[in-house]
Formats: structure tokens, sequence, C-alpha cells
């Protein structure tokens, strides 16, 4: 078979369990958690992906993936599924050296795909997570690496400095060259948080994954291994600043808080900016919404194929939901395919996927006095009962 | 069953909406094109090959089509394939779609004589379940299976096809006129068998006959030579066949038993991906009793209307009874009654426009009022 030479190929980690979304993540891996009423964060790496001219990614899947690599499926939406252009996904699988099984850890993962990008001959690897939201033209990143002849480039934004010591922190000097890495530091010497976005020299990676695989030390991750060992071999290695709108929505609170810099006039993260850069998302063949004359929709998202007779403020609905009649749903978060009967009440909850509200429950209320966000949260399918209350902040 | 599919664009005019473009590619639904009902009613029964002749106007069509991929057609066997007159050597337009298929007789003869062939149109539009017209056409044993619905003759409406059937035996048959109510309108949805249509299309054309309805149908079943089924659709089928009749029909996708039936019916319709963002609700707007498609922004009031994608309603804005297709831009303060915008529309602020409902105002693609 014929593989086309790649300049640059993205392989893109998706096999966390995301174990912080709680029940969001019980049956789903999380980059195939829904995002912004049609999306699924995937999306997000995918299409920048796409959007940067990157047209071969390889797409690390393990915890729970049925559900992901359908919709991965053969990465049409995304226009990755061309002669020269492919979406693979790739799971973890036996070897005859037995060097395989389960991916032990970001780096094995990558580890254990030595092939696959080898055939692609790449002389650069970008390496993505599945669990931010953001617009990046990874193009700018791989040519800033290319021009500072580095053999890893990092992605970093300016975190605020009480929050530095949850991050991976990289300590810079005045040209933007690492001198070092601190995991998660108790007293942090910079604010340059890692965004998990990196770029390598194929020909440097490949040699470090295969000399972490022989440490049996090493916990095979990128953030604790791979990086601190590349920087104290003396290989040139970049920050590259980003300042625009990133995301991770690793846990409920900043799910929720995600979805909701979608609505306003003028949005923290405008989705209809820039026409050229587009999130492209699998289609769900749905017609248009339907908004009843009882309706009352302010400040929301409503995405194709809802019908709504009821109260929407402030919130996300997103493909295929109904409201219904005389039903409230207030700063909350409706994932695919959920119905709310008449007279249900929703305050301050994420609903997951096709999750039902029957008429005259409610879910969730007004935050508590001390402003800590108690968001109440219905797992996929779940179904709360007529008459029934889910407390704030609890989970169903 | 081995069976081929034929989409005709229908090239009848209805005024300014059909100027630049065919029947078949009119938007229609919010987010449709005519011609997504017969892809979809096609690719859903399992057709993997479907032939579209175009006479004219073509372009958008090819531009909305692409290689078929949203309707599961970019076959590499079979597949999508476009019939018009340039690439048939034949450079004038044809006269009937007898003629039509002659010029397409390469297409026909390709595969297997065992298929059964579908021709639909695109200017009637149905969510039918196509597997069941083909079982019922070959339980019949008939030549010709004509899929009808009852309740459009009218004595009014001129009628492409109208048959009065008695007994579940047709016994009268008028083209191009306006059948009285107890005869039930063709829907312009035929099924044959290929080798057989094959042989008629060559003696009608060798005979200068090329009006499918009038020569082939009616005219081979008055001459006893044709035997005709008649497939009663128990559903929603509409027939856009004038201004009127398409803005009528739009606002009636408003109603849920009809929405249900032609979006969800028998299976869904499929069409070309845009991906837009969400439809944006801003705080103070109004939005009552209308179809809503992706990536419009609305802060203004819309009632009783369809609003196509990327369509924006500013503050102030009034919208009534309307169509308002893709881009269309209704500016501030703007009061719209029974209008439909064409795509990319600019209605400027403080612009008033009030047709009537039999009547509505047509403003063209990319005007500005």
């Amino acid at each position: 078979m014929y593989f086309q030479k790649k300049r640059v190929i993205a392989m893109l980690l998706a096999g966390g369990q995301g174990s912080r979304l709680k029940v969001l993540t019980e049956k789903t891996a999380k980059p195939a958690v829904p995002f912004g009423g049609k999306y699924r964060i995937i999306d997000f790496p995918l299409s920048n992906c796409v959007n940067s001219g990157i047209d071969t990614v390889g797409i690390l899947t393990q915890y729970q993936p049925l559900e992901l690599n359908e919709y991965i499926g053969n990465g049409q939406p995304w226009n990755l599924n061309k002669t020269h252009s492919c979406a693979q996904v790739l799971p973890p699988y036996e070897r005859h050296d037995k060097k395989s099984g389960w991916y032990k850890g970001t780096a094995n993962a990558i580890y254990q795909n030595i092939d696959f990008v080898d055939r692609f001959d790449p002389d650069y690897v970008v390496i993505l997570s599945g669990d931010h939201i953001y617009k990046m033209d990874y193009a700018a990143m791989v040519a800033y690496h290319e021009k500072h002849n580095a053999s890893c480039t990092i992605a970093v934004r300016n975190v605020p400095l009480e929050e530095a010591s949850r991050f991976g922190i990289l300590n810079t000097n005045p040209d933007n060259s690492i001198y070092e890495f601190e995991e998660k530091p108790p007293v942090p010497k910079s604010t340059n948080a890692s965004m998990g976005i990196y770029c390598f020299n194929w020909k440097v990676l490949r040699e470090a994954l295969i000399a972490d695989e022989e440490d049996p030390k090493s916990s095979n991750d990128f953030g604790k291994n791979i990086i601190p060992n590349l920087l104290n071999a003396g290989h040139k290695m970049m920050a590259y600043p980003f300042n625009g709108y990133w995301k991770d929505v690793g846990t409920i609170d900043s799910l929720w808080e995600a979805n909701m810099e979608l609505l306003g006039k003028e949005p923290v993260f405008d989705l209809r900016s820039d026409e050229r850069f587009k999130i492209y998302a699998r289609n769900s063949a749905q017609p248009s919404s339907y908004i009843d004359e009882k309706a009352k929709i302010r400040n929301a998202f409503v995405a194709e194929g809802s019908e709504v007779y009821g109260t929407v403020k402030h919130s996300i609905i997103s493909v295929g939901c109904t409201i219904g009649e005389g039903a409230l749903v207030e700063d909350s978060v409706v994932m695919p395919g959920v119905t709310i009967e008449a007279g249900a009440i929703v305050r301050n909850a994420i609903l997951g996927e096709d999750s039902k509200i029957c008429k005259n429950a409610v879910v969730g209320g007004a935050f508590g006095p001390d402003e800590k966000k108690s968001i109440s949260v219905t797992s996929k399918g779940a179904v709360v009962e007529a008459n029934t209350v889910l407390l704030p902040g609890d989970m169903l | 069953m081995n069976v081929m599919g034929i989409i005709f664009t229908n090239d009848a005019s209805i005024g300014e909406l059909t100027d630049k473009r065919t029947m078949a590619s009119l938007p229609f639904g919010g987010r449709y094109r005519q011609v997504d009902f017969a892809l979809s009613n096609l690719s859903s029964a399992g057709v993997r090959h479907v032939g579209i002749i175009s006479r004219h106007n073509y372009q958008s069509l090819m531009n909305h089509i692409g290689d078929g991929e949203e309707w599961g057609l970019e076959l590499e066997e079979g597949g999508l394939e476009f019939l018009t007159p340039y690439a048939q050597s034949v450079t004038d337009t044809y006269r009937g779609k007898l003629e039509s298929l002659n010029s397409a007789m390469d297409f026909l003869e390709y595969g297997a004589d065992d298929e059964l062939v579908v021709m639909i149109d695109s200017a009637i539009l149905s969510n039918v379940d196509l597997t069941d017209v083909l079982n019922k056409h070959v339980e019949s044993g008939a030549d010709v299976t004509v899929v009808t619905k009852a309740g459009v003759a009218n004595g009014v409406k001129k009628l492409d096809l109208a048959l009065k059937v008695e007994n579940g035996q047709v016994t009268d048959m008028v083209v191009d006129y306006a059948a009285p109510a107890e005869y039930v309108a063709s829907m312009d949805i035929f099924v044959l068998r290929k080798k057989w249509l094959i042989q008629q299309v060559k003696e009608m054309i060798a005979r200068d006959k090329f009006h499918m309805d009038r020569d082939l149908v009616m005219g081979g079943w008055q001459r006893g030579k044709v035997s005709v089924n008649v497939y009663p659709f128990a559903g929603i089928a509409m027939f856009n066949e004038s201004a009127e009749e398409y803005f009528r029909n739009s606002l009636a996708l408003i109603k849920e038993d009809v929405r249900h039936d032609i979006f969800h019916g028998n299976h869904p319709i499929f069409t070309k991906v845009r991906d837009r963002v969400p439809t944006y609700y801003g705080e103070a707007c109004d939005i009552e009793n209308c179809l809503v498609a992706d990536g419009c922004m609305l802060e203004g009031e819309a009632k009783d209307s369809v609003l196509f994608r990327q369509v924006t309603v500013c503050p102030g804005a009034e919208v009534k009874h309307c169509v308002i297709m893709n881009d269309s831009v209704v500016g501030e303060g703007a009061e719209l009654k029974y209008v439909i915008l064409d795509k990319n529309v600019t209605v400027t602020p403080g612009a008033k426009l009030i047709g009537t409902k039999t009547n509505p105002i047509i403003v063209k693609r990319g005007e500005t009022v």
C-alpha cells in the first residue's frame, strides 16, 4: 500500500476515562461527551486539525470506545476520509513481543503506534488531547516550532498565579525557550501553563518513546517523563504562547461553564466568529427546530430537531430535544435527545443524552449562598420521575 | 431487488423563485432543497443507482448534491449520475420525459435487465416508503404503478395526470386537466420494469411520442396495451407547482402533524451538511410558532414563519407569515408580512413589506430592499 509522506500528522489522545465528569462518562469516553448543542468535545481538536491543514489524524482510544468510534466513523464529517487523508482509530492491541496491551500512559499509547506514524514518515507530530474546547491553528504552531529549530514545542497559556499549581508549569527564558518543567508545582515560578498540546520532531520523539519504554520506573507519560527527559538531555524546547479561548472541560463545573460561555450577544467563546475556521460535527439529519406560540426563549442556543413549547432561559438546548408546555429550563445544558415534560423545572443542571424529566419534576435549583456551584446532573438515559425532585448538586 | 432511480428536476417555472434554479434546487422547509425528498426516498429504500435528469439551470443543483455523499450515493458502483443535455450530445431541451429518457439510454441500459425503475419528480414532496411501493408493484404484476394522492383534485388545480379508481381498478385517466374531486392525483412517482421501459421509450420515440403521462401511461392504458396499478399514498404530499402553493405548503410545515409526517414519517430527510452553529435566541427575541433552522441570529420578533439557515432577525424587526431563506437579514425595525425572501436578501432597517396570503411578496436572491 502506498502512503503519502506527510510533513505533519496529529495524534489525538482520546482514551482517558474522564472520571471527574462522573455520571456523564459512565457509558461514554470524555471526547464523545456532547458540547454546545450539536458538537462533541472531540470535534474541536479534529476540526482544528482540518482547519490547520493536517489531514492525517491517529485517534488513540481505550475507555468505553463504542460511542466514540461510531462518532468518528471514517472521519467523513471532518473531510478525513479522502484518498490522502485519514482519521484512524487506534485501540490497544496484542503484539507478538507482549510489549502491548492496555495503554499504560499517554507516551505508551503513542509508543504502541510507532508503526502507524512511521507509515507517513512525518517531519513533525502534533500531540493533542480530547478534553479541551478551543480553536487553534496548529499550522502556526508548527511554523513557530520549525522557525526556532526546536525538538519540541509546547503550547502555553497564562493562568492566574493562584491557579498555577494545578498545571504543568513551563519556566522560560526571554526568548520563550524552556529551561525547566514542573508538574503541578506547590510554589510556581511562572504562570506559563502547558495546554497539553505538543509539537515534536518525529525522529526525536520516536527515540524518546523507545528509551522511555525501556525504563521500568517510568509512568510512560508525556508530562511526567518524556518532556522532562528531553529537557534534561539538552534538547531545544520552546513555549508557544496562545492567547485565544481555551477551556479544560474535565469537570462538571467547567463543562457547564464552557457551555454557558457560548451564550450572550458577545459570548466569551464565539463559535460564529471566523467563518473559515468552522467546527465540524457529525450530522444528525434532523429537521429545523419548532418553536411553539407558547414558547419563550431568551439568550439561548436551540439546535436542530428540537421542539420548544415551554420557557428556556440562558441555556443550551441540543439536537432533538423536547421542552414541554409550561416547563422551565434555566442556566442549564440539555444534551441531545432529552425530553422535558410539561411543568418540569430544570435549573443549573446538565441533563445527559436521552434523559427524561417527567411531568412537574424539579431538577436542580439556585446555587448555595457561598456561590459554590452545585450542578445537578442526569446520566445518559436517566429518568426523573413525575413530581419528584433531584436536588441541587445531586446526580442520577 | 435491483432498483434504479431516476429523478426529474422539473423545469417548470414558478416565477422569480425558479429564475436561476430548477424546481429541484428550490429551498424548502428551512434547510432542504426540494430534491432532498426524492433523494431521501430513494436512498432509504436502498436504491443505490440514481440518475438525475436536468434540462437546464442545473449548476445550483450539482453544487447542492455533489457526489451524493449525504444520501449515501457516493459509490463506485452505481451511485449518482447527472444526465444533463450537454453530456448526451443533445443541446436542445427535451420536449417530454420520454425524450429525456431516450437521451439517457446509456444510463438506463447499464446494469442488470431484471431491475425495476423508480421515476420521481422534484416538485411534489413526500416522505414515502418506496420499498412498499416496489413490493406492491411486483405483487400487482402491472406494467406501471402510479403513486397517487386523494383529496388533491378539486376541479380547479390542473393536474399532470389524474386517475379515477373504482374498486381498485382504474376506470379513467386525464392529463393536464383540472380533474374533479373523485379523481386521485398522480404524485409523479412511477415504478416500472426497466427492460419494459426501455422498449416502450424506443417505440414511443420512433413514433415521435415524448410525453410520459399522455403517450405512455394514458395512451397505452386506453389502447389496452399498458396495465396500470395505483398505489394510494396515505401520508402528506405537497404539490409545489406554483408560487402560491409553495408559500402555502411552506407555512403548513409549521403544523405538528404535517412536519412530523414529512420529516419523520418513514425515514429522515437528508440534506447537504452546512456545519452552522446552533441558532442563537437573543435577550429580547419573541419567536412564536416558527420553524427555525440552524445558524440563525434571532433578536427580533417572528411569528408563523419558516426561517432558513443563517437568517438574522435584528432587534425590533417584525416577521409574520414569511418564508425567509438562507443568509437573509431583516434589519432593525423592519416589518414583513406574507413575504418570501430568497437567499441572501437584505431588508434595510425600518423597511416595510406587506403581501397577502395568496399573493406573497417575493424578493429575489441577493437583493436589498
